[in-house]
């Protein structure tokens, strides 16, 4: 290690931020909480490209006919929005980002397991994102972003890199899974047994199994539909024997739990503060914790109910809805819970805690219209509708999208040392919370009535609805838009950060803010978990400072 | 494993510098923490791995499943000498893996190196070998998909050749299913004489080449009036002739099946095989009418037609195949549809291995200039147990490969 450095007693160590400078010393650091803000900003960048696409999407819907783009470029924007928002913002978003920063610090540890591999995670990502805009800079693709065979086998539009970026992409995600996985395992400090960690690293952890088992076969698929364009191997093409509905099986196969992988750790990051700021122990700690594993372990089971009307047979698609439905169970353990935990809590409406509540009842939409679309007659009716879109985006972007931008503002001063703008950052996450529902609750009236997905066109009595979806998409726009510029501001003009301030009870509240190299000057004293009797606010800095202690601790230690 | 609790201390100052090994990152306690931590990684890597692969099995097994008689057909094309050679150079070359991990853990640097030059050694001759197979499936173009095409060399006979439509080749049957029952030609009746057949297969003129499967003896049950006719008509030659003809010897119908000839068969040949072992094998070329049906998507599935009567002929009893026949019995099938469907399995299977084995070449090569530099002892040899692990998968898939392509029947 170069860039070790001793800290010497006179002086305080100097945070991660600035023990090295020079863009030189980020490429090549090794340090998690770097690597976690180089894809803050790649995540970020990409989110605004997608969220671009999406705009460009919208606006064409606004009226029936062509208002902006023809059909061809119609087909690309929505096919760029769903692979740029899927690929590239929302399944490393929570882990590799947020996890990245938070992970090994809620631990107590100095970094993740391999810090290299990590940085090649990284870098393997920036070139899956290369891939991607080298895809759309060949033409773009056309194909949605389930690359459904065998049309994006007879396309032209330039698929070969956006597969080889999604494989690059996979592999990013796998390691980043992996290095998670052993973190966990080995690095739990003395006094930290598996039922006093954070739910926030039961979630990551639950999600790094999923990324370790599912996204392979997602590698093997693309990596065969990309054989499958250079030398016609036939696998996937009927015309040579092949059998395309074996790709739905394996896309599925990897895209179902894709979904877990990005809506577990937005669980784990939502449960962390909707206990801190109810300024309450969560409420069934162990039942959050082994939800988040049941709901892991569920989600290897259901890919078959994407493909009811895709000729699977009548006893599969009976076993898939049935087992589909099981998902709601662990998935309503976790809202009952949160609520519970609100229940007589001392509620503090700051930004995270905004976005906690936006999250819980999106979620909650998101999870029992779910249910709808699990029922096979219903399915048939809802299949390829906007009900589907709608019922996706509540949960993809309203639940996992919210939940990051919840769990951003609530580790932002933790991380850079600066608080973002309080009220401007309440009045965005409302922006988002109405925005976001104007734009899809119209979907789901338009989906009941038979309003097909990915069409460029539709019938004048569904205008009303495209309207106010398409307002509602703008709202949602520039409360991202104006999030991303004031936390670009923040970063650099922000007011100084307390070492807590949320008075939150997890080990990275412990460390100094932002965190030295190896995060921690000392090792940290383990706190108790969600105790917040002995935390009290601090009107010299702002934030919270633990009482002094009186008499030990009830903790394992 | 996963439920140990580590016991790891934090009371020394982690990061700033470890006594012993050169090799322990900072942000670990020890070597043993080190280790087992890289020994988790490997294993979860390795179910990643197996992951991976477990697409390409679902698809053997999917089309398998649906599409056996491929796999009957054309696993005889591949080389099961040399497979099991390199099943046992793979066996060999993960003994030597395992024995580097013990020679390091002994402190023995010669043994280490030794045994990793070993392992190499054997990676290449495994590549090798496998080049052997795949050349020769390039040269006789049994390949994947829309490259499978057996008769990409003329002056060869290619196993697969005889039955696929080969124009410009010996052989030249157009495998059309929907000819039409009505297109049917006049088929050259009665019993046929040597000196019928007894002409040139290259001839001009001659556009379907079939051998006895398409041209059927039907026997006595699946002929038909047409057919019951030719049958008296041999009959009675057979008496007529006398001792031309073995007593035993049946008359059977000579038919031909719509797929040989779409318009219907202009004139028929029949060729006898040269063949001492096979001599009850006839061959028959048929020159098919000029007007060919229009042809249509090839529809693999539907039903074969009716077989035409072609004529009779007198011959020996079928000859019992015997297993060292099978293979050649093979030439005289018609491929089932879809054969190229077992070489795509073939080749992604054993491509991505190949790819596996040529990363663990570059693995050990490191591994081979860390151990010359005396990287490893029994402190740290953790990247050379990782290593041997990842070999052991390596091979494992190797062992399940082997049998699933190249010995079920």
């Amino acid at each position: 290690m170069s860039n070790a450095v001793t800290a010497t007693a006179d002086k305080p160590e100097p945070n991660f931020l600035e023990v090295t400078r020079g863009w030189k010393s980020w490429a090549t650091t090794l340090d998690h909480k770097r690597i976690g803000i180089m894809y803050l900003v790649g995540i970020l960048t990409a989110l605004m490209l997608g969220g671009f696409f999406a705009l460009v999407v919208r606006t064409e819907l606004f009226f029936p006919g062509k208002t902006i783009v023809n059909q061809l470029w119609y087909n690309r924007a929505f096919t760029l929005h769903g692979a740029v928002m899927v690929f590239l913002v929302i399944v490393p978003g929570i882990p590799a980002a947020l996890g990245n920063m938070i992970l090994p610090i809620q631990l107590g540890a100095p970094d993740v397991a391999f810090p290299k591999l990590n940085l090649a995670s990284f870098y393997l990502w920036c070139v899956g994102a290369a891939c991607m805009l080298t895809s759309i800079a060949m033409g773009a693709i056309d194909t949605g972003w389930t690359f459904y065979t065998p049309y994006s086998l007879t396309t032209t539009a330039a698929v070969i890199p956006a597969v080889l970026g999604v494989f690059i992409l996979g592999f990013s995600s796998i390691f980043t899974g992996l290095n998670f996985l052993v973190t966990v395992h080995k690095f739990r400090p003395q006094g930290m047994g598996w039922f006093q960690m954070p739910l926030n690293l039961w979630a990551l952890y639950s999600t790094a199994v999923i990324q370790v088992l599912a996204t392979p076969v997602l590698a093997i698929t693309v990596l065969l539909l990309f054989v499958e364009h250079f030398m016609h191997i036939g696998i996937f093409d009927p015309n040579m024997g092949g059998d395309p509905v074996l790709f739905q099986h394996f896309f599925w196969f990897y895209s179902h739990p894709a979904v877990y992988i990005m809506i577990i750790p937005a669980m784990g990051v939502i449960s962390e503060l909707v206990s801190t700021f109810s300024r309450k122990h969560i409420f069934g700690y162990r039942f959050i914790a082994y939800s988040s594993i049941s709901l892991a372990l569920l989600s290897f089971l259901v890919w078959g109910h994407h493909l009811f009307v895709s000729g699977q047979s009548k006893l599969a698609t009976m076993v898939f809805s049935a087992l589909t439905f099981t998902v709601a169970i662990p998935s309503a353990i976790k809202v009952f819970n949160w609520v519970a935990t609100l229940y007589k809590g001392d509620i503090r409406l700051e930004t995270p805690m905004l976005y906690a509540l936006s999250f819980i009842l999106l979620f909650t939409i998101g999870g029992l219209t779910g249910l709808f679309l699990g029922i096979l007659a219903i399915d048939v009716h809802l299949h390829d509708t906007y009900f589907v879109v709608a019922h996706f985006h509540y949960v993809m972007m309203g639940s996992t999208l919210v939940a990051f931008l919840g769990g951003l503002h609530y580790w932002w001063p933790k991380i850079i040392g600066k608080m973002y703008p309080e009220k401007l950052g309440q009045l965005c996450a409302i922006g988002v919370f109405v925005g976001f529902n104007l734009t899809f609750l119209p979907q789901f009236v338009m989906g009941a009535r038979g309003m097909p997905r990915r069409y460029w066109d539709y019938d004048p009595e569904f205008t009303i609805f495209h309207q106010l979806s398409t307002i509602g998409a703008y709202i949602l726009g520039i409360s991202m838009f104006t999030q991303v510029v004031y936390f670009a501001i923040s970063a650099k003009r922000g007011p100084k950060a307390p070492q807590n301030p949320w008075g939150a009870t997890t080990l990275e509240w412990v460390a100094p803010t932002p965190p030295t190299l190896y995060n921690f000057p000392s090792p940290p004293e383990i706190p108790e978990l969600y105790d917040y009797d002995d935390l009290v606010e601090d009107p010299e800095h702002g934030g919270f400072i633990r009482k002094p202690s009186t008499g030990p601790k009830k903790g394992g230690h | 494993m996963s439920e140990a609790e580590h016991e790891h201390s934090h009371d020394d100052d982690h990061g700033h510098g470890h006594h012993g090994s050169p090799w322990i990152q900072h942000h670990y306690d020890d070597a043993r923490h080190q280790f087992d931590a890289g020994k988790l990684g490997i294993w979860f890597f390795l179910v990643q791995e197996v992951l991976f692969f477990s697409g390409l099995f679902v698809m053997y097994i999917l089309y398998r499943a649906h599409h056996g008689e491929i796999y009957e057909y054309a696993h005889h094309y591949l080389a099961v000498k040399w497979g099991a050679i390199n099943t046992g150079v793979l066996i060999a070359s993960s003994l030597s893996a395992a024995w580097a991990v013990r020679c390091a853990q002994l402190n023995q640097r010669k043994g280490l190196i030794l045994c990793i030059v070993i392992t190499i050694v054997c990676a290449f001759g495994f590549l090798s070998i496998k080049y052997i197979e795949y050349s020769h499936k390039f040269h006789m173009g049994e390949l994947w998909g829309k490259r499978f095409d057996p008769c990409a060399t003329p002056n060869e006979t290619p196993l697969l050749t005889k039955m696929k439509k080969c124009e410009g080749h010996v052989s030249s049957v157009v495998w059309d299913p929907n000819g039409g029952p009505d297109a049917i030609g006049g088929p050259k009746a009665g019993c046929l004489e040597k000196g019928d057949y007894d002409r040139d297969p290259k001839t001009p003129g001659i556009q379907a080449q079939c051998t006895v499967d398409e041209v059927q003896y039907a026997d006595e049950s699946r002929k038909s009036e047409k057919g019951r006719k030719e049958l008296e008509a041999c009959e009675m030659e057979k008496e007529a002739n006398g001792e031309a003809h073995a007593k035993n010897a049946p008359c059977y119908i000579l038919q031909i099946n719509h797929n040989v000839c779409p318009a219907g068969p202009g004139a028929i040949e029949i060729l006898k095989n040269e063949s001492e072992e096979r001599g009850n094998e006839w061959g028959v070329d048929v020159e098919c009418n000029k007007a060919p049906a229009p042809v249509a998507a090839a529809d693999p599935f539907a039903e074969a037609h009716e077989p035409v009567v072609l004529g009779s002929k007198l011959v020996a009893p079928p000859h019992v195949v015997t297993d060292e026949e099978e293979v050649e019995e093979l030439e005289s099938r018609p491929p089932p549809p879809h054969t190229n469907m077992f070489f795509s399995i073939y080749f992604a299977m054993t491509g991505l291995h190949g790819l596996h084995v040529l990363f663990g070449i570059f693995v050990f090569v490191w591994l081979l200039i860390r151990s010359i530099k005396g990287h490893f002892s029994e402190d740290y040899f953790g990247p050379v147990d990782y290593s041997a692990l990842y070999w052991h998968l390596v091979d494992l898939i190797w062992i399940f490969l082997f049998p699933l392509l190249y010995l079920i029947h």
